[in-house]
């Protein structure tokens, strides 16, 4: 018997975290939901998954820059595949809107709404690597 | 802020000792705190540091008289509310100085009573007076934050919904009949239509909030085509039009936005894809002269009935008998207008039912 790989999501929408999950449980994947960037860090910790999908913007903009940074700071996800979900238009009114100097550590960026062939076919490369 | 005891604060600017003295009793008495100057520029000294509720200004002093007192205070402290003390000689210079900014006039001889009325009257005119700039600044604050409110409110649920509909695809999968997956591309289809609303609907808001106004820098015209070209040429491959661009030589750069030009050029290419069937041509031409930059658009599409073109950059408006795949926001033209109107340009069309339309857009240079 082979275990389930774990992917963790985090978004602060929990519709779009149940969506994702369902595609992405369709593919055969343990997934793990954190509603927000803190418990999404203590997540990757407790539960080491083999890759996490984070939101870019949750609840403060750019939170999601400083949960790559904090998720690579530690132990169990320094070398995990990361993908990156952006929801907003960047030459809309977030045009203001700088990306940190430093480009995060993310192995993938990808829009909302995302394909469910794409998603998933993105995540096995990743996580056959 | 200046630190204050909790009372009301009055200046009294009187070189009078004994009109001082008499506000001083009669206000205090009410509760007021009542701060006092024998002349102009003391008046004007206490009141910017003291920053007081209400100040009374004696028209008639030696130095800098009460109107120059009034001017300054006005224009100085944010809020102040004048009141002019004068014998009734020289009404006509209270009148003067209340169109300099005093609220109000009390004439000498006054009664503590009097002196009192005017000071309550003068408090609520100043209470109106700051909760009107309040809800001013407020309003103001909620029309900025209003753009992005809707991008984020009214985006995320569509986005989420589109998101479900992938997952329900994924998970029903072979569950689901034509019927089914047909209903699926429907509702996506009304999604993409709401999207497109919103984001027009933003593009409108931020013309209005004057964002266009701001950015405006030169804008290379022939840039500007390539690059509508480039992002409708996908769609025109699909649907198997062409494209024909004709761009003469050395066209001037003109002033503006260039992102919100962009999107003119992408609506109107959008739209004569939608009216031309397959097979068929748009071609693009640029020309300027001595005063304007003229791009043209023209398609050989079905056209648009002359009784209609007047129309048709309505808001919403829509020319009745369309396949639903022409569906747009009914917002896309007048947002074209609205774009080049906020570069002191035009847009017009003209049309001829089975032929063709044109559009054309003249920027000044």
């Amino acid at each position: 018997m082979t275990t389930k790989k774990k992917i963790l999501l985090i978004d602060d929408d929990s519709d779009f975290l149940m969506a994702t999950k369902l595609i992405l449980e369709s593919g055969g994947y343990e997934v793990f939901l954190a509603e927000d960037g803190k418990s999404g860090v203590e997540m990757v910790k407790s539960v080491s998954p083999d890759l996490t999908i984070t939101d870019m913007m949750m609840e403060t903009w750019g939170e999601g820059f400083t949960v790559v940074s904090k998720i690579r700071s530690i132990e169990a996800g320094k070398d995990m595949p990361l993908i990156m979900l952006s929801g907003v238009d960047l030459q809309g009114p977030y045009q203001s809107f700088e990306p940190p100097e430093e480009s995060p550590k993310v192995d993938m960026l990808l829009h909302k709404p995302v394909k469910a062939d794409d998603l998933l076919k993105y995540v096995k490369r990743l996580l056959d690597n | 802020m200046t630190e204050k005891t909790n009372k009301e604060l009055i200046l009294v600017i009187d070189d009078e000792e004994s009109i001082r003295d008499g506000c001083r009793q009669a206000l205090e008495k009410s509760g007021y705190a009542v701060i006092t100057a024998e002349n102009g520029e003391e008046g004007i000294r206490i009141a910017k540091e003291r920053k007081p509720e209400i100040a009374f200004v004696d028209l008639k002093m030696p130095s800098i008289s009460g109107t120059e007192v009034i001017d300054i205070l006005s224009r100085d402290i944010p809020d102040i509310v004048l009141v002019i003390i004068t014998g009734y000689a020289s009404i006509v210079s209270a009148v003067e100085s209340m169109k300099k900014g005093a609220y109000d006039y009390i004439p000498k001889p006054f009664t503590p009573d009097q002196l009192r009325a005017v000071v309550k009257r003068g408090f609520d005119h100043r209470n109106l007076k700051i909760e009107a700039r309040m809800l001013r600044t407020e309003k103001e604050e909620m029309e900025r934050n209003f753009i992005t409110f809707v991008s984020h409110e009214m985006r995320s649920p569509l986005l989420v919904i589109e998101q479900y509909l992938e997952a329900l695809r994924t998970v029903a999968g072979g569950c689901l009949d034509k019927n089914a997956n047909d209903i699926i591309d429907r509702c996506n289809k009304r999604i993409h239509g709401l999207k497109a609303l919103v984001e027009h609907w933003l593009d409108i808001s931020r013309i209005e909030s004057g964002v266009f106004a701001t950015e405006k820098k030169p804008v290379d015209i022939p840039g500007i085509i390539m690059r509508g070209v480039e992002e409708m040429a996908p769609l025109y491959h699909i649907r198997e039009l062409s494209i024909e661009t004709d761009i003469s030589e050395g066209i001037p750069e003109i002033t503006g936005d260039e992102e919100s030009l962009v999107r003119v050029i992408v609506n109107i290419m959008g739209n004569a894809s939608k009216y031309t069937p397959g097979g068929g041509k748009v071609s693009i031409r640029a020309r300027h002269d001595e005063y304007y930059v003229r791009i043209s658009i023209s398609d050989t599409g079905t056209g648009i009935p002359q009784e209609k073109l007047p129309f048709i950059f309505e808001p919403f408006y829509r020319v009745k008998g369309k396949k639903e795949e022409a569906r747009g926001s009914g917002l896309g033209l007048n947002f074209c207008k609205r774009i080049m109107e906020a570069h002191g340009g035009k847009i017009e069309a003209s049309s001829q039912v089975g032929k063709g339309t044109t559009f054309v857009l003249e920027l000044p240079r």
